[in-house]
């Protein structure tokens, strides 16, 4: 499908030009305004993060697959993890004249100027995933709580290990929010209990290789033997870590407990194997949420300033059975 | 007596270009020293599941991923190119490798052969758009930079392939004369082109190339041949880096695996004594430079140095040692000398 | 290349062969704007230009140092880098320490010149090759962003959010709604023109390109090389720090993870306007282009609007490609057209 269309931009390209040579001058084509009044379909443009996980690519999927099921015009932008690429889609959504916009915002800043564009050109703009800033700017936020996610990740651990543990933590990409929030909430929740301590933490960028990388040094660092806990910001630097424990020869879920977050379904696997200990979902399936939302701001209905997704905590003594219900 | 006076030119030339880059292998061995005092068990190596273990054969084990890529570059570099896309064709090598072996249920040779060949298609790609478009090697390059790692997602259609064949896993994970294998994948890669090189004319034509290529074609150096290999060849050693990269892991992640190699490879070969205006070339200094950069990454990890503000001090360390083997330091460490012998006569 | 250096006094036609790859380039141009306005409803609009020039104006800025640091045969990778710095200098010095936004901006550049001279020191002094110095300069200029303050802040300061970012905008009646030019947009078109006139009627815009022609023989003839190299990386590093602020008003924050790889794009950009890496030959005209080229593929993406993640890398590098192909082909149809009327 979507070499189909490759291939008729790319012919489209090539016949422009030919066209173009021909020297028949840029008529307005597009007659302006006209043709949304004249439209009935919903048009929604969606500006993505990028496709840097399976978390990432389920939520993406979600929300294409709703938007065709109920037959809405989805503009989609992929912006490669750039923010400077969002705001680029942002302003030609508007161009576009779509009626909703929905941001998955790559950080927490940076989006006053376009976002109040946004408001000027009276489109109502729904947040997914990540929030902005300014509240004023946006009028829903469908998505999870990272500091949340961190807080529960914390309870399980105090939880499973009695208050007591020497934990090392695998964290996100410098800068990024999900990173941020996860580590206080995190931190929130440890610094409660004297005898869990954080003896070393560093960047595993979200990646399985650095995540593995990064444990193997912590498994080798003087204090390397006493650790009896890991905390991964997410499940990708988990089972990196994993293997790195594996080959210390230690035994992963036994001799040093983990705790992830997401729960992607390579995380369910390890917890069948016995190898994960816990995962904090984090729910990328937004799509039905989403666009119940959207229809609901079409409408005029009110909507809450804050859609939370319905999250659990899995562990790998029931994943045996959670896994048979896991889509993604 | 042949073999012989091959011995001797043999080490003659391991003696110079140690020589060269003596500044990368004092740093090294400052950087070695450094953590013997202030990290514990930094040489503490242990016998483990037949194999030799602990932080000095993980240096060795990373370190030879970017080694190798490095290897490609050097002759790249050497023909006054660059080659931005190894990080993408790692990723693509990677994805083909996976998706054959789990998707389509091929034997873990065919998987790898077949990205092995596609990394060398690759590579002779970039060297396709370099002769015979003439583009400039680091916008040539830079299209399978943005364009290849598009296609690896699409092999793996976004998701990050996950396989158990322990035949794959091997690569990244196993252990050869109690080395990890990488090592060994790195000896072979550094001695296929070291042959190639000094032992036929070719090491000759591309120095000639980066030289001056104007002058060498009219010399009758088959200069566009030689571009075509050494693409050709860079890419196959990004392919190789790409198998052990997905192997060490034991799944294919196109969006991360490889992710800013080309600028580590570029660095290891600049700290190695290879000028990128082209010409002579040292693949011995660049597998050192490669080793310098993972010893100082893994002495940062080790430091607890975060890894947002690490880029800082590893700039400095590729500075200082550049700048005592360029020319103009030499100079000024001969005039210290000098001076000072003055001073006490 | 050799048809350039050919020279030209026996040219009869009107434009000369060094103007035939911008020509080529702007002809190419032209018909992707074309192709865009055929295919898409609502391409064919004002805001579709004015975005063109908001959405791009830092990476133009980042393009003109760019420029000016490869004609003189040179290359300067830590441009995102030093943006990013910038970015976080002011919005941490604003936010945080109170000072006036104007005074930081103005640290801010002083600091992308500082940075700048450095880099050009290390590469005159001790004849380190371009690359890699300012390869290290991109490491050292992102690690040192994030010691400034690890995390993005956001701009609310009264002086950046109303006076830059409103008052000083333009509004012209184009269109149905009216269409709103920032103060960077501005900035961005005061950067090329100064810098045009810079490299054109300048004495040492002439030594740049000397320098990027043969820096020997410019040494020979006695022009300071020493000092227009320096001055080549802090022109950079300045206008480095500009994009930076540029960047910092157009989001009205500052983050320090932001900007990575812009230099790439901001060298591709310079070279699909026709200059060389080899130094020597180019024009920041044909930046210009090569940003509007690079901001045109990115618009047309988001105007098709189903392209995945993968299709999206794929298209714009296939564009890249399509398009230095049609360049190419347009350069050596119009130097065959050229010289066959000379020979009439």
């Amino acid at each position: 499908m979507t070499s189909a269309n490759v291939h008729r931009l790319a012919v489209a390209l090539l016949a422009a030009l030919l066209v173009g040579c021909h020297k028949s001058g840029p008529g307005e084509t597009a007659a302006g305004d006209s043709s949304s009044a004249a439209r009935t379909k919903i048009r929604v443009g969606f500006s993505q993060i990028g496709a840097e996980s399976d978390w990432r690519k389920a939520n993406t999927e979600s929300i294409k697959s709703e938007a065709a099921a109920r037959g809405v015009e989805l503009i989609f932008s992929d912006a490669q993890q750039k923010k400077e690429n969002q705001i680029k889609a942002l302003r030609n959504f508007i161009v576009q004249d779509v009626d909703v916009i929905v941001l998955a915002p790559v950080v927490k800043t940076g989006w006053e100027p376009v976002l109040k564009e946004i408001r000027d050109a009276g489109i109502p703009v729904v947040l997914t995933d990540r929030r902005v800033e300014n509240e004023d700017l946006y009028r829903t936020f469908i998505g999870a709580d990272f500091v949340e996610e961190g807080r529960r990740a914390a309870r399980w651990l105090v939880d499973a290990t009695g208050g007591k543990a020497v934990i090392v933590e695998l964290e996100g990409t410098p800068g990024a929010d999900p990173a941020i929030d996860r580590k206080k909430g995190f931190h929130e929740v440890i610094a409660q209990y004297p005898e869990m301590k954080v003896i070393k933490s560093q960047s595993g960028e979200f990646t399985r290789a650095k995540g593995r990388e990064v444990m193997e040094t912590f498994l080798k660092s003087p204090e390397g033997p006493s650790i009896t806990a890991l905390f991964a910001h997410n499940d990708d630097m988990a089972l990196g870590a994993i293997q790195a424990i594996e080959e210390a020869g230690l035994k992963p879920g036994e001799d040093i407990l983990i705790v992830s977050i997401d729960g992607v379904y390579a995380a369910f696997e390890a917890m069948v194997a016995g190898k994960l200990n816990c995962t904090v979902e984090c729910n990328p399936l937004l799509g039905p949420q989403l666009f119940d939302t959207i229809e609901d701001i079409l409408a005029g209905r009110d909507v809450p300033k804050w859609i939370k997704t319905e999250e659990g905590v899995f562990t790998r003594e029931t994943a045996a059975e959670d896994i048979k219900h896991r889509r993604y | 007596m042949p073999l012989q006076s091959t011995m001797i030119e043999l080490s003659r030339h391991i003696v110079r270009t140690l020589l060269g880059i003596k500044w990368a292998l004092l740093a090294l061995a400052l950087l070695l020293a450094f953590n013997a005092i202030f990290t514990d068990n930094f040489f503490e190596i242990r016998f483990q599941d037949g194999h030799l273990y602990g932080t000095l054969i993980d240096i060795l084990n990373h370190g030879s991923k970017v080694a190798i890529v490095a290897v490609g570059m050097t002759l790249v570099i050497a023909t006054a190119g660059v080659d931005l896309s190894v990080g993408a064709i790692v990723a693509i090598s990677g994805a083909v490798a996976a998706s054959l072996l789990v998707e389509r249920g091929a034997p873990w040779y065919v998987a790898i052969v077949a990205a092995l060949v596609t990394s060398l298609a690759l590579g002779l790609w970039n060297g396709a758009l370099v002769v015979w478009l003439r583009l400039q090697p680091i916008v040539a390059t830079l299209i399978l930079m943005v364009a290849g790692r598009g296609v690896a997602q699409l092999i793996t259609d976004g998701r990050i392939i996950t396989f158990e064949d322990s035949h794959l896993a091997w690569f990244g994970n196993g252990a050869l004369f109690a080395l990890p294998v990488p090592v060994t994948m790195l000896a072979l890669v550094a001695g296929v082109g070291a042959l190639l090189t000094r032992r036929t004319a070719l090491g000759m034509f591309i120095e000639s190339v980066g030289d001056n290529e104007q002058a060498s074609r009219l010399a009758g150096v088959p200069d566009r041949a030689v571009k075509l290999f050494v693409y050709t060849f860079c890419g196959l050693c990004a392919g190789i880096a790409g198998i052990i990269e997905c192997s060490y892991i034991k799944a294919a992640d196109a969006n991360n695996a490889g992710q800013l190699l080309e600028l580590d490879a570029i660095l290891a070969v600049v700290i190695g004594g290879t000028s990128l205006m082209g010409g002579r070339f040292f693949i011995l200094g660049s597998i050192v430079g490669a080793l310098l950069m993972q010893a100082l990454t893994k002495t940062l990890y080790m430091l607890d140095v975060s890894a947002d503000i690490a880029p800082a001090p590893k700039a400095i360390a590729v500075v200082l040692v550049c700048l005592l083997q360029s020319p103009a330091g030499r100079e000024l460490i001969a005039r210290w000398r000098s001076r000072r012998r003055g001073g006490s006569a | 290349m050799a048809q350039q250096e050919k020279g030209g006094q026996r040219m009869r036609l009107p434009i000369g062969r060094r103007d035939i790859p911008l020509i080529a380039t702007a002809i190419v141009l032209a018909g992707v704007y074309l192709f865009g306005v055929l295919t898409y409803e609502h391409f064919a609009s004002w805001a579709v230009v004015r975005n063109l020039l908001v959405d791009n104006a830092f990476l133009g800025i980042a393009a003109v140092g760019a420029t000016f640091v490869i004609i003189s045969g040179g290359i300067d990778l830590s441009v995102g880098s030093v943006m990013a710095f910038a970015g976080i200098l002011i919005a941490k010095l604003v936010e945080h320490a109170g000072v006036h936004p104007l005074a930081a901006i103005l640290i801010a550049l002083m600091a992308g010149v500082l940075f700048g001279t450095t880099q050009g020191l290390l590469i005159w002094v001790f004849r380190l090759p371009p690359f890699l110095v300012t390869l290290a300069g991109l490491f050292f200029m992102r690690g040192a962003a994030f010691v400034v303050h690890s995390q993005s802040i956001g701009v609310r300061h009264e002086f950046v959010a109303t006076t830059l970012n409103e008052t000083l905008s333009l509004r012209l009646p184009l269109g149905s709604r009216g269409i709103v030019l920032p103060v960077t947009v501005f900035i961005l078109l005061a950067t090329f023109a100064i810098a045009w006139f810079v490299l054109r009627h300048v004495r040492f815009g002439r030594t740049v390109y000397a320098l990027g022609d043969d820096a020997q023989a410019s040494a020979l003839m006695g022009l300071p090389v020493g000092r227009a190299t320096v001055q080549v990386y802090a022109v950079s590093g300045f206008l480095s720090a500009l994009a930076g602020v540029v960047f910092m008003l157009y989001q009205q924050s500052g983050d320090p993870a932001s900007c990575k790889g812009l230099e790439l794009d901001a060298i591709a950009a310079v070279v699909i306007g026709g200059t060389l890496l080899t130094g020597g030959i180019g024009s920041v005209i044909g930046t210009l282009l090569g940003v509007l080229i690079l901001g045109l593929i990115q618009t047309l993406i988001t105007f098709q609007g189903d392209l995945s993640s993968w299709w999206t890398r794929i298209v714009a590098g296939v564009l890249v490609l399509l398009f230095l192909v049609l360049q190419r082909a347009l350069d050596a149809l119009a130097v065959s057209a050229l010289n066959t009327s000379e020979e009439s």
